[in-house]
């Protein structure tokens, strides 16, 4: 169909009804008729009486009306309809020709029709469309150094296997689903799209499982940050959103005291020590001012360990961000409640586990501290704790 | 019937100090907690303390939840603990209805702050203004309080003279005082002469970074003579909100002040504090400070300020004998060391500081920018 | 044990909530603390003047802000008011009730309005957990408030299989309670043959944690009101839902201790202990007709259930697969989705005795239980697991 100015003589016409306001017309009785000539015109026949509307396309002679309209062609037609090409110039011209009350029409026509304006066209979204688009928005800046390979299976209609390596700054996407992805996400494809465009709840889709996630979760939670957002090609434009970002920062000096201070002058040799309740005579570890069961000041201390076994552990993989330094650590990681030698029944300790040992840790593991080459008083002076075979 | 009236049965301080930096919040607490149990000879549980009211800040503490690493020392483990998060005063004020409702009858209130532990304690108050615009402008507390001393020596004309006169008595009377911080006697013309913070602000007219600790226990008129036979009567206790843009306030009009002293009053049946109280604590952050809150404590007229300090009003009504707020105490718990002064006055514990047959005691704390909320404490032997 | 005394006793009267969501960047916290206290007021058809006290608390580092309820007056209503800002961390909204219960009971105050809020769009939410661990030890630990330690002890106990599938089971009930609430943030509409399914594909967070068994985090404000006797007696606009009593059982920052060879009692347990027999309930089970369990996760859904209700070695895993806390079971459990529906910290605690209220008062709309509500249970968990409950009665009959 013949397209001007982003819309058709057809177009103008089939939106009529819509755009007709009954409580405008009453009193009106009229009959209108349009030719319009070339390719994409017709002739069409408005009809107005009691407060309604009928339009129909007319083949051959238009009979009796009360006003016609003639365009020489779609273009000038449309145009003079959008007002981008002036009646008043169209008709010196030649190109549109009035037959009866022309006053009529300029009036009456805008009092009983809402403007026509151009429909929005809305573009197509894909999967594929979207992932075949995906370098547009990489960010290098927001990718340094990082390497990753991860895959998307998108099933059902619009589907297909995708596979995007991030590496030396670039990023590249191909069909199908190389072998050593680190994370591969499989759903719908219409699932794919309902996400990037927002209409899908993201968490909402991987909590109840019609996001699959095989591989490292980290990784795919993080490939988001290498990307600019999707943008919804038929959203209508939101309000720009204005964000400050502030980072505050009041730098503090924590006081150990005596007691804690104990603990880490206790690290510094290499030794765990626990208070001692003087009543119920329990081994609190780390070494406390006082037993919370008895309400006493604990004044004496025992060593415990060095080796215990383990009675519980939580195998993480997906960390909360350090809140001092905002990094994340390493997945898969383990810590362990640790019941050391001599400590009473209720005290465990907990720390982190060696990560070579992961795939051997029970419970009932024994374990053993592995300290660092020069202890100083700090957390960092037990590296981890290791599996005893 | 539950109880008719609630009894402050014992109070322990720990010294303000400007840098405890080789003790921790626990060591702290500790030592007042003994001192009370030494005093009172509580135990926890039932028939016991099964109900701890403490009071600290998570900003000051640099932690979430800032009660929850003291919870076990101030004796939390399978008891109820809360968290007054304003200021201490106000625990006061919350635990004496936890005791009249019946729910509890003896309650302790631990406070802790440690004022040294951050880098700065404006950069704290900074963040108690709006995100968009106050803080943005670099408002603080202390800043907002040098607004308000320039509008309050233009009402009251209170002079640079007066506010240096009201440091210098400070120390003299926290000399005498075992846990205050600033007790080093200063003449006047230092005070006058030391750096300007914020105009009209020097730093010897605002109260010095300090650490503290203080406790108290509570009890219904029924148990409060299991732990003393000394006890001071909780008689009014109200608290006032004023709005937080100062463009809305007048900053010298001491609305919520005189809102929150006028109910106090009427829950005591006074008619004239003035007359009434032999001992006034008020939490003087700043100098100019002493003179506006006891405008709006009723003790003198509006903007007559000046006046009253001129005409000796501080040492006729034993204003601050502890030397107050100036000697030096965390924000956050400065309402519990003026309870604690005036319980100790009223018990004729307070030493050199003694006033002799003193029957009533008015303590009294101020929390938000520039005084928005003030909390008024009545107490009687 | 000694009897409890109440001097006087209180009811509330007016509830409101605002909207929940991720993102409510359309309002301040000042304007959305005040939607909630409007509905509020709304609900109990009374005006600020009616009010003589509010109560607020949050933690304020989770939207660093120092201070808050100052600049919160104006949407708080506080301006000329007395006003307490009291904190308990995650039980927060419930110990904001439990205090508003105490205040009004002492005869200072008459009307008080309690609320809880969360925006935690505006800080760093997990900075804001992790901060509450020990500075120079516990927070390098990092175990935050993800952990399976708790499906550990269980599996132990009961099996794998049988554990793994009552948690799901819990899990997929709560959603279908969810689904009854329009104003619960996060509804998936599971069905119970995805269980198998959801087992296996829900992406494990740590152990046997999966993300379909947590709670997530939402914006939102709750606000409630509470009177005492003689001003019901006035007549309200809403039935009255009385507080019967309430109580807290705190714990300190120490994480190691509970996982040991041996466990010591959970707070929960103790709290419940105390709070039914001053009350002389020997079997909530039976007694209760309702309740809201503050459940961050589908395993301690389960297993605090067993503490709260007093329950002995499988008796919950019974319960569970004969579906009793179903809404038409034997005790309902979180009719409205509870925490893993809809989380916003601050005020998630006040939601539980809100949510119990408007049960008690026929009010709760979709997810109303069909059998009366005269008996209703509240909890909260905050922290280092520690727990505050409230009991909501619909008649002064104890």
């Amino acid at each position: 169909m013949a397209e001007f100015f982003g819309t058709t003589v057809a177009d103008i016409f089939n939106t009529m009804p819509k755009r007709f306001k009954p409580e405008a017309s009453k009193g009106v009785d009229v009959v209108i008729g349009y030719e319009c000539g070339g390719e994409g015109g017709g002739k069409w026949k408005l009809t107005v009486k009691d407060q309604t509307a009928k339009i129909e396309t007319v083949e051959g002679d238009l009979g009796p009306c009360t006003a016609t309209i003639m365009a020489s062609d779609p273009e000038t037609f449309i145009g003079v309809t959008l007002q981008k090409i002036g009646a008043i110039d169209a008709l010196s011209q030649g190109k549109m020709r009035v037959v009866g009350d022309t006053r009529m029409l300029m009036t009456l026509l805008p009092q009983i029709f809402v403007q026509y304006t151009v429909p929005e066209k809305k573009t197509e979204v894909t999967a594929r469309g979207i992932l075949s688009a995906i370098g547009d928005r990489f960010r290098p800046d927001k990718a340094a150094g990082v390497t990753l390979k991860y895959g998307y299976d998108l099933t059902g209609e619009g589907g297909g296997q995708f596979t995007i390596t991030i590496a030396d700054g670039t990023c590249t996407l191909k069909e199908g689903l190389d072998a050593d992805l680190a994370v591969k996400m499989t759903m719908e494809a219409a699932t794919y799209v309902g996400m990037m465009t927002g209409t899908i709840d993201g968490a909402a889709a991987f909590t109840s499982g019609k996001v699959r996630i095989d591989g490292d979760m980290m990784a795919a939670a993080a490939t988001g940050k290498y990307f600019d957002k999707y943008v919804d090609p038929n959203a209508e434009e939101a309000e720009e959103l204005l964000s400050l970002k502030v980072v505050t920062s009041i730098n503090q000096r924590f006081a150990t005291g005596p007691v804690m201070g104990k603990w880490f002058a206790g690290l510094r040799e290499k030794k765990l020590l626990a208070s001692v309740c003087p009543l119920c005579k329990r081994t609190l570890i780390l070494p406390q001012e006082i037993c919370q069961f008895c309400h006493v000041r604990t004044t004496d201390y025992v060593e415990l360990g060095p080796e215990g076994y383990v009675t519980n552990f939580d195998l993480v993989y997906f960390a909360s961000p350090d809140p001092l330094t905002g990094e994340v650590r390493d997945t898969p990681y383990a810590c362990a409640w640790i019941m050391l030698e001599n400590a009473t029944p209720e005290e465990a300790f907990a720390f982190e586990i060696d990560r070579k040992d992961l795939s051997k840790l029970k419970i009932g593991s024994r374990v053993r501290p592995v300290w660092a080459e020069k202890p100083t008083g700090s957390f960092r002076d037990i590296l981890h704790f290791e599996i005893i075979d | 019937m539950a109880t008719k009236r609630v009894a402050i049965c014992a109070v322990a301080q720990h010294k303000n100090e400007p840098d405890l930096w080789y003790r921790r919040f626990q060591n702290m607490l500790l030592d007042v907690l003994e001192d009370l149990q030494g005093q009172t000879g509580f135990k926890y549980g039932e028939g016991g303390v099964e109900m701890i009211v403490s009071t600290s800040d998570d900003f000051f503490d640099a932690r979430t939840i800032s009660n929850n690493g003291v919870t076990d020392v101030i004796g939390g483990q399978y008891l109820a603990e809360e968290k007054m998060a304003q200021e201490g005063l106000n625990a006061i004020g919350y635990a004496n209805a936890i005791i009249l409702s019946g729910h509890k009858d003896l309650v302790l209130i631990m406070g802790h702050c440690k004022e040294s532990q951050g880098e700065s304690r404006n950069m704290i108050t900074n963040c108690g203004f709006d995100p968009f615009y106050g803080r943005a402008t670099g408002l603080d507390y202390l800043n907002a309080a040098g607004l308000q001393a320039r509008a309050y020596m233009k009402k009251s004309g209170l002079t640079d003279d007066q506010m240096a006169e009201i440091v210098v008595r400070s120390r003299q009377w926290a000399a005498k005082n075992p846990y205050a911080n600033a007790q080093e006697a200063i003449p006047a013309g230092k005070v006058k002469s030391s750096p300007m913070l914020c105009d009209p602000i020097r730093q010897l007219h605002a109260y010095p970074v300090s650490d503290g600790a203080v406790g108290l226990l509570l009890a219904s008129e029924e148990r409060a003579k299991e732990f003393t036979d000394k006890p001071v009567w909780i008689t009014g206790f109200a608290n006032c909100m004023d709005t937080f843009f100062f463009g809305d306030r007048d900053l010298t009009s001491n609305f919520a002040l005189k809102n929150a002293t006028e109910k106090a009053c009427r829950k005591a049946g006074i008619q004239d504090l003035k007359k009434a109280a032999d001992v006034v604590e008020v939490m003087d952050c700043y100098a100019y400070q002493q003179p506006m809150w006891m405008e709006g404590l009723g003790f003198c007229g509006d903007g007559e300020g000046a006046r009253f300090i001129a005409e000796g009003g501080p040492g006729k009504h034993r204003v601050n004998l502890s030397g107050g707020t100036l000697a030096g105490n965390p924000l956050i718990i400065a309402g519990l060391y003026r309870a604690a002064e005036a319980t100790l006055q009223l018990q004729g514990g307070a030493g050199d500081r003694q006033v002799p047959d003193a029957k009533c005691a008015v303590a009294h704390s101020t929390n938000g920018p520039a005084g928005q909320f003030h909390s008024v404490l009545i107490l009687e032997a | 044990m000694k009897k409890h005394i109440k001097n006087r006793n209180v009811a509330i009267i007016g509830i409101g909530q605002t909207t929940l969501s991720s993102h409510k960047e359309d309002q301040n916290q000042v304007e959305m603390v005040s939607e909630a206290v409007r509905n509020a007021l709304a609900d109990a058809n009374m005006t600020l003047d009616d009010i003589d006290c509010i109560v607020h608390g949050n933690m304020e580092l989770f939207e660093m802000q120092f201070q808050p309820d100052m600049w919160h007056a104006l949407g708080c209503g506080s301006y000329g008011k007395d006003e307490y800002r009291i904190t308990t961390g995650g039980t927060v909204g419930a110990t904001l009730v439990c205090a508003s219960d105490s205040l009004v009971a002492s005869g200072q105050y008459d009307t008080v309005l309690c609320l809880g809020f969360e925006k935690l769009q505006e800080g760093n939410t997990t900075g804001g957990i992790t901060n509450m661990a020990d500075p120079l030890w516990f927070r390098n630990l990092q175990t935050g408030a993800l952990t399976s330690t708790t499906a550990t002890e269980m599996i132990k106990e009961f099996g794998k299989e049988r554990v793994l599938r009552a948690a799901m089971k819990y899990r997929i009930m709560i959603d279908k309670h969810a689904m009854l609430n329009e104003r619960a943030h996060r509804r998936l509409g599971l069905e119970y043959d995805q269980l198998e399914t959801l087992m296996e594909t829900s992406p494990q967070l740590v152990g046997e944690l999966r993300l379909i068994h947590m709670c997530s985090q939402s914006d939102g404000a709750c606000a409630m009101i509470l009177t005492n006797e003689d001003r019901v007696k006035k007549g309200t606009a809403k039935p009255p839902v009385w507080i019967r009593d309430h109580e807290t059982s705190h714990r300190g920052e120490n994480m190691s201790n509970l996982y040991g060879a041996k466990k010591p009692k959970s707070t929960h347990r103790d709290c419940a202990e105390k709070l039914f027999k001053r009350n002389g309930i020997e079997n909530p089970l039976e007694y209760f007709d309702v309740f809201e369990m503050y459940d961050p996760s589908a395993y301690w859904g389960l297993d605090w259930l067993r503490e709260f209700l007093l329950l002995k070695d499988d008796e919950v895993l019974n319960l569970m697969e004969a579906g009793e806390f179903d809404m038409d079971g034997k005790l309902p459990v979180n009719p409205s989705g509870g925490v893993i529906a809809s989380n916003p910290i601050g005020a998630t605690a006040m939601l539980r005795p809100a949510e119990a209220a408007l049960q008690i008062r026929g009010d709760a709309g979709g997810h109303q239980i069909k059998k009366e509500v005269r008996h209703a249970l509240a909890s909260g968990f905050g922290g280092t697991l520690w727990t505050v409950m409230l009991m909501l009665e619909k008649e002064l009959n104890w």
